[in-house]
């Protein structure tokens, strides 16, 4: 009886986090893989390995970076064993595609095109600062990176992305 | 604040709000500042894409025991693994499951996961514990490594570096030091398996984890760090530092 009480509570509580977290989680995931159909796969895995280390989740007020960083290695194991190719943005998938062709907004169909074109290594900063709200602190902890490397990609990511709205 | 730092720094982070003096007076700025703030914007609409319904992966069942309720009241020094299952009256059955898986050559643990080798559950493991990846230049206290470094296990001193992180972990069923110190391109993690004898040598290649684990006496050490660090100097640094009490 008392086991049954504490499996409905770890459920519980695993529902409240992917409730709260379920469109970071995606969001990030749709920006690292550059796919919605990764992405989704990405999550799918990311919440099936995120249930079963749940226990080893000891502050609730990490949860997000704790789920987030899962996500963050789903997406590199996905890679390495489908040993996908660097994607060509001359020859998109339709998942690809669907995940610049949203909007009827131009200008936001241009910033999307050019966050997509980013290099991973200014996209993910770039994400995870504008969108998941993280410190460049924060980010450098995520990334394994130093904070001055986190500063610098940021800087280079925006310079990109105003060059690229910049022209016609 | 010269422009240049000023403009670096808000395009690093445009909520950066330093040295208004600089901005109030210079014209230029407040005009970049402007742009940055309204590109800003157009960034933070582009990256919130639709998200679609989720569908709920099937869960697998977790044992009661392995709730959170029982994991708090284990040690704080021990992490709140998945403890083993009872043995239930269904153990005949069971039993002979993992005869074959281990003929197999099949890690089933007591945890119901199954690892296909020692570095499957070691790269588990260390996803488990994200937050011990932190770069920080805060080390540990000697009495916390040794509290987690059991002297009647192994010695360890500081000598493999910069020590950030130590708690006792299971792997294999065996609790076993689980330390981070910090590499050239990030926090590299260590675990000392006194009990975990492999042959050779055994290469963590991908593309975010480089690491290798070391077979050292009866034991082993795996080190892992991001991909593209390098691992030999620590390699060398830990098994200067490291030796088995047994």
């Amino acid at each position: 009886m008392q086991s049954s009480k504490a499996a409905s509570l770890r459920r519980q509580r695993f529902d409240e986090y992917v409730a709260v977290y379920h469109q970071d989680m995606y969001r990030y995931a749709a920006w690292l893989s550059r796919d919605r159909s990764i992405a989704e796969d990405v999550v799918q895995e990311a919440l099936m390995r995120a249930w079963k280390s749940l226990d080893a989740l000891r502050d609730e007020a990490a949860a997000k970076q704790w789920l987030l960083t899962i996500v963050r290695r789903e997406n590199a194991r996905y890679f390495e064993r489908k040993r996908l190719e660097t994607v060509d943005i001359d020859n998109l998938t339709a998942s690809q595609a669907a995940l610049l062709a949203e909007q009827p907004d131009e200008e936001l169909d241009h910033m999307r095109q050019a966050i997509y074109e980013l290099d991973d290594d200014y996209r993910e900063p770039l994400v995870l600062q504008v969108l998941m709200g993280y410190s460049t602190n924060e980010i450098a902890e995520q990334m394994g990176l130093k904070q001055g490397a986190v500063l610098t990609r940021l800087h280079r990511a925006r310079a990109k992305l105003k060059e690229q709205m910049a022209k016609p | 604040m010269k422009c240049e730092e000023y403009r670096e720094a808000i395009a690093a982070d445009p909520s950066f709000d330093g040295n208004a003096g600089h901005l109030s007076e210079c014209a230029a700025c407040q005009a970049y500042r402007t742009e940055m703030l309204a590109l800003e914007q157009t960034i933070g609409r582009a990256l919130r894409l639709d998200v679609p319904e989720l569908e709920m992966p099937e869960l697998p069942e977790i044992v009661a025991e392995e709730s959170r309720e029982s994991s708090t009241s284990m040690s704080d020094n021990v992490v709140a693994l998945p403890n083993r299952r009872r043995v239930s009256p269904a153990w005949f059955a069971m039993a002979a499951t993992v005869v074959v898986a281990a003929l197999l050559g099949i890690r089933l643990l007591s945890t119901g996961i199954e690892y296909e080798s020692l570095a499957d559950e070691i790269l588990a493991h260390v996803d488990h514990e994200p937050y011990a990846l932190r770069v920080t230049d805060v080390a540990v206290s000697d009495e916390r490594l040794a509290s987690v470094v059991p002297a009647n296990v192994a010695k360890m001193d500081h000598g493999a570096g910069l020590i950030t992180y130590a708690q006792s972990c299971v792997i294999n069923g065996h609790e076993v030091p689980h330390l981070v110190i910090q590499g050239e391109r990030g926090p590299v993690t260590i675990l000392l398996m006194p009990h975990e004898m492999i042959l050779e040598a055994q290469i963590l290649a991908g593309e975010n984890v480089n690491g290798v684990i070391l077979p050292v006496g009866n034991g082993s050490i795996a080190i892992i760090g991001e991909s593209g660090e390098s691992l030999e100097r620590i390699q060398q640094q830990v098994m200067k530092s490291a030796t088995w009490s047994t």
